[in-house]
């Protein structure tokens, strides 16, 4: 059974620092976040905002050159990342999947779908033989609403289309049946349309599964739609961090309300 | 059973399905020559068709067949010691494609994989690396080629040493460029994502990435190789009596060029066609290695 607010991911004073020639720059500061099961929350802002920066915080996959100043990052109850602390290697692709920007670059051109699914669970699962590794496969496409599982794992990634694409990676992410997906700007790269389908996707699959997302988007309409609960990010801090129609519709923050205010509208 | 499959052709793919196809048939026609060129050079010595090697004292700078004065018994003549020219062009053949494969191979092995390693983990090793490179490369070729081989001697271990060092350099910039390129790539990041180690990511996926470029260098090197050995005897510095190559029958014809040209036509022109349809069969199957560009 899992309980919906049961605290998954948390996130606290988590500050990170780049150096860049002898200078030290900001990244992320003090930062405070939680996700509980079941819970989607979406981090938005504008670039370089440092919603990446987090999103990448909790998987270690930061550059060479940064650093965690401070605070820390833990999982279900275990801390992976504090300041000279780095245990994501152990999460990473088992606890933690995550999901990029464009699945067009995000999936090796050389490889067909079934080999990428192969190489994730044969990495994490141990002993798994090639029976349960075609069936898991199959499986974890049609939980992708994937009609034609087989022709699709036949298919380099080129063969496909951006929706199937990306829904693709959102399996790879998920295959190894995480407590947590990262999702960052996964939708950015797809049209209006194949984005609702996605995003309905993640919505069903958060009920299904039980795991935590971490939905990082500049696209506020798009986290309101989707998100239990938004926070907005500016130059490295979370400026205001709510239930989502809460933050939307009664921004207590300047920058939210212009962020807001930003936002095209028919009139 | 008879089962007809229609291939589901939109107007949309037509064009690149036909791309790939052709560059298909262009690996299969180039590879016809080549094969038929192995299978002259290494068969045709043990049919007892050819006519007999030996020095014919007699018989000394005969043209070919089809000119005035030649005869069938040497179908393309004989050079100053009357030894006949097919024969002698069939058996160093194989010397010199075994020159042209293995030169390739010692220098583009450890190119790309000094290459790769610059690439892909940077750092100091790319520093070191990359000082090594340019080194090599601002070094003259003939110069280390001599100061070896005036050192060593002459033989093909030493010939295929200075094949690997001069060759690794321009392979390794090469694969560490576009390993740069690939690296940065959003998938390698993604493989990290789902846990990939270091050790996988650059053998099992940026490896594969690579094969387009390895295979072009592959193919450039192995003309190379049969140029630089061609160079190198020419020099005297190559391939020596008893052992004949290309190379060495080329340079014992230069002298001779105003009363029998054919001495050194034929090995040159051996040397030009072989060396021209490797090139060809590189790019053909550069197009070929990438399944964007393959029909399905």
């Amino acid at each position: 059974m899992t309980e919906p607010t049961k605290e998954l991911l948390n996130v606290s004073g988590l500050s990170i620092t780049a150096r860049v020639g002898d200078r030290d720059l900001r990244l992320l500061e003090d930062v405070d976040l939680e996700i509980g099961r079941g819970e989607i929350v979406g981090v938005v802002g504008e670039s370089g905002s440092g919603k990446t920066t987090l999103a990448r915080a909790v998987v270690g996959l930061l550059e060479k050159n940064v650093r965690v100043g401070g605070g820390s990052i833990s999982l279900s109850g275990d801390e992976i990342v504090a300041p000279g602390v780095d245990r994501t290697g152990k999460v990473r692709g088992t606890a933690v999947g995550m999901v990029f920007q464009d699945a067009s670059r995000s999936l090796n051109p050389l490889m067909k779908v079934r080999a990428h699914l192969a190489e994730v669970l044969r990495r994490h699962v141990k002993e798994i033989t090639k029976d349960e590794v075609e069936r898991r496969s199959v499986e974890v496409l049609e939980q992708m609403r994937i009609t034609d599982a087989a022709r699709v794992l036949d298919s380099y990634p080129h063969q496909l289309s951006g929706g199937l694409r990306q829904r693709v990676a959102i399996g790879l992410a998920v295959v190894t049946r995480p407590s947590m997906v990262i999702a960052d700007e996964c939708t950015t790269a797809l049209d209006v349309t194949t984005q609702t389908k996605v995003v309905g996707l993640f919505r069903t699959l958060v009920d299904e599964l039980g795991i935590g997302l971490l939905f990082v988007t500049h696209d506020l309409m798009l986290a309101s739609d989707l998100c239990d609960r938004i926070a907005v990010m500016n130059s490295g801090r979370v400026v205001e961090q709510g239930p989502a129609m809460e933050v939307l519709d009664r921004p207590r923050e300047d920058y939210t309300q212009r962020l807001l205010a930003a936002i095209p509208t028919w009139t | 059973m008879s089962q007809i499959e229609l291939e589901p052709l939109t107007q949309g793919d037509a064009p690149e399905a036909r791309k790939g196809r052709r560059s298909r048939t262009s690996v299969f026609w180039l590879s016809v020559p080549l094969v038929v060129i192995a299978a002259l050079v290494f068969i045709l010595p043990i049919t007892g068709l050819l006519p007999e090697g030996g020095q014919d004292l007699s018989n000394t700078r005969l043209p070919p067949a089809f000119l005035d004065g030649g005869t069938w018994a040497h179908p393309l003549g004989t050079d100053k010691r009357g030894q006949d020219i097919l024969t002698q062009l069939v058996t160093s053949g194989r010397l010199t494609i075994m020159i042209g494969l293995v030169g390739a191979l010692v220098a583009i092995g450890p190119g790309v994989l000094i290459g790769l390693v610059a690439g892909y983990f940077r750092g100091w090793a790319d520093k070191v690396i990359s000082i090594l490179i340019d080194a090599q490369l601002a070094l003259p070729f003939i110069l280390i080629a001599l100061a070896i081989i005036s050192n060593r001697g002459s033989s093909l271990p030493i010939l295929f040493l200075v094949l690997a060092l001069t060759g690794w350099a321009a392979c390794a910039r090469v694969t560490r460029s576009t390993t740069m390129a690939i690296r940065e790539r959003q998938f390698v990041l993604g493989l990290r994502a789902v846990g990939a180690s270091e050790a996988r990511i650059v053998f099992r996926h940026v490896l594969p990435n690579l094969a387009g470029t390895i295979v072009a260098l592959g193919t450039l090197q192995v003309g190379t190789a049969i140029l630089v050995e061609s160079a190198l005897s020419f020099l005297g510095l190559g391939v020596v009596p008893p052992k004949s190559s290309w190379g060495s029958m080329l340079a014992s014809g230069q002298d001779e060029l105003s009363q029998a040209w054919w001495i050194a036509f034929f090995p040159g022109l051996a040397i030009t066609v072989l060396v021209l349809l490797v090139n060809l069969l590189g790019d053909a199957l550069l197009t070929h290695h990438d399944p964007r560009k393959r029909r399905r």
